[in-house]
């Protein structure tokens, strides 16, 4: 496993939301994660981002132990992580902009000092923009938008942009968040395609969704998370053919309604 | 609006009743005070508001609050604190600052801070978490989320610098106490600011030359707004 929970726990105030979670995601693997609003997918999602510290149990990213580790290493695991939120949430500013944002940061100081100072001088010109940018923005695309206003796209392309921020720099694991919900079919089917197609890189995908008919169409596996914890794990089709879990036959069946 | 004192000002344009380096000793000391005391103020608050709309720590209430009251701080005040300040008995005594620009930069920041402040603490506050999330998720560092907060509020805080530049060069009560408005031999200001040059003029009873250096002061402040709005505005296509 690339990245894993063991034992986790967590609460917001007295309201446990996560309690002893273990689940993982393998390299090139694609996982959902489902369940009812509210159960604590995004909750979940932050953990595994490395953003937010358990209260109990670890998160491993290739088996290290993320809050055991200093700060500059927990900088460096994060970083092998790509979280793409429900959100958008663009920066003010060109889509290319937007899309190199992952990879500035990863840059040196000197580095960004000099091409700070020379977009301040020059219009940033099309040779600058690196070709991981480009590529990450054809794969949602959005190949000949670099120039955009992020301001100026539609509410599907400013989700796909913020897929394509987190493709730019090759996270070994990549976690969504409801990818595409207010999403259009047409939209939809891009991004569940690039799911695809960053598995297919050996990257492994985190899929939370209250969607169980988007987990049938990308996922590997599903982990299907009911109260504060996981109800099941398994492959895809087994778990939403013959689930083991009593309640997890409910909630696929649509039977449980929360 | 009759056309009597703008011909008026117009003939006064045409017989320039100053030394050219008169007057541009005059402008290059507002400018000189003002923008060094705005830069500095910048410098300082913009981390301060940021500090302060996104960390907690104890004092901060209080640290707003004194801010706040900064903003409507009378500037004769800030000029007579100041004065003492660097004055023979006082703690910045021994550098010798009486009746210097460098007196005036340091009640000029002392003016320009709190609005600075206060409206940039107002900007930063009001960027969008979910964008500050973002910066940190795609690898950002504490000072890169710091980086992209400015960035996003940067409209607001060009406001901020506007408001805190304008409270600097249009102010005349501290300026005059702790540079008390000198003039060399050569007839070249030492601390003779545009506004206090004004306030001279106009007691004199020479309202035309008053109103005339007035009219320069106003041209400043525009052009120097259009820069910052230029600067801060111009680069983005929306
Ligand atoms: N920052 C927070 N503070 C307090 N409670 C929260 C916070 N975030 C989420 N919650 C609560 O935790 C529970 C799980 O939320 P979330 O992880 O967003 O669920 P999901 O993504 O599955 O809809 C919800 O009851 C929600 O109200
Ligand atoms: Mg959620």
């Amino acid at each position: 496993m690339i990245l894993r929970t063991r034992g986790v726990s967590l609460a917001y105030g007295s309201e446990s939301v996560l309690r002893d979670v273990s689940v993982g995601v393998d390299r090139g693997e694609v996982l959902a994660v489902i369940g009812p609003s509210g159960v604590g997918k995004t909750t979940l999602l932050g953990l595994l981002s490395l953003a937010v510290a358990p209260d109990r149990g670890t998160v491993e990213l290739d088996g290290t132990d993320a809050w055991a580790a200093g700060e500059s290493e927990r900088l460096a695991l994060r970083r092998r992580v790509g979280m793409v939120f429900q959100e958008a949430s663009l920066f003010d500013a060109s889509v290319a902009r937007n899309v190199s944002y992952g990879l500035r940061v990863r840059r040196s100081w000197p580095e960004r000092v000099r091409d700070g100072l020379r977009s301040l001088v020059g219009s940033p010109d099309a040779e600058a923009v690196d070709s991981a940018v480009r590529e990450a923005l054809d794969v949602v695309g959005l190949g000949d938008s670099l120039d955009r206003h992020a301001g100026s796209l539609s509410g599907g392309e400013a989700r796909r942009v913020s897929f394509a921020r987190a493709l730019a720099y090759d996270p070994d694991v990549f976690l969504l968040d409801e990818p595409t919900s207010d999403l259009d079919p047409r939209n939809t089917a891009v991004v569940e395609d690039a799911v695809r197609r960053a598995s297919q890189r050996g990257i492994g995908v985190v899929v939370a969704s209250h969607d169980m008919h988007q987990a049938e169409r990308v996922a590997d596996r599903v982990a299907v998370m009911l109260d504060d914890g996981i109800a099941e794990v398994g492959p895809t089709e087994r778990v939403f053919a013959d689930p083991d879990d009593e309640r997890t036959r409910k909630f696929v069946s649509g039977e449980l309604v929360y | 609006m009759s056309p009597g004192p703008v011909a008026a000002l117009g003939a006064l344009l045409l017989q320039f009743p100053f030394d050219p380096v008169y007057l541009r000793s005059i402008v290059r000391v507002s400018l000189y005070v003002s923008c060094v005391a705005v830069a500095l103020s910048t410098a300082v608050s913009v981390p301060f508001a940021l500090l302060v709309a996104f960390t907690d720590f104890p004092g901060k209430r209080l640290l707003t609050s004194v801010v706040n009251t900064g903003m409507g701080f009378p500037s004769v005040v800030v000029g007579l604190v100041v004065l003492f300040a660097v004055s023979n008995q006082g703690p910045l005594g021994p550098l010798d600052l009486v009746f210097t620009t460098e007196a005036m930069i340091v009640s000029q920041f002392v003016l320009a801070a709190p609005p600075i402040t206060a409206i940039s603490l107002a900007a930063v506050s009001a960027v969008d978490d979910g964008v500050r999330d973002a910066a940190r998720a795609l690898g950002g560092t504490r000072l890169d989320v710091a980086l992209v907060t400015v960035t996003e509020a940067r409209y607001g805080i060009a406001t901020a610098v506007l408001a805190g530049f304008g409270r600097a060069i249009s102010e005349v009560g501290s300026v005059l106490i702790v540079g008390g408005n000198i003039v060399g031999s050569d007839g070249v200001s030492r601390t003779r600011t545009l506004t206090t040059a004004i306030q001279l003029e106009a007691r004199q009873g020479r309202y035309e030359t008053a109103l005339l250096l007035g009219a320069v002061l106003v041209c400043l402040v525009l052009l120097v707004n259009a820069a910052v709005v230029r600067f801060g505005g111009g680069r983005v296509r929306r």
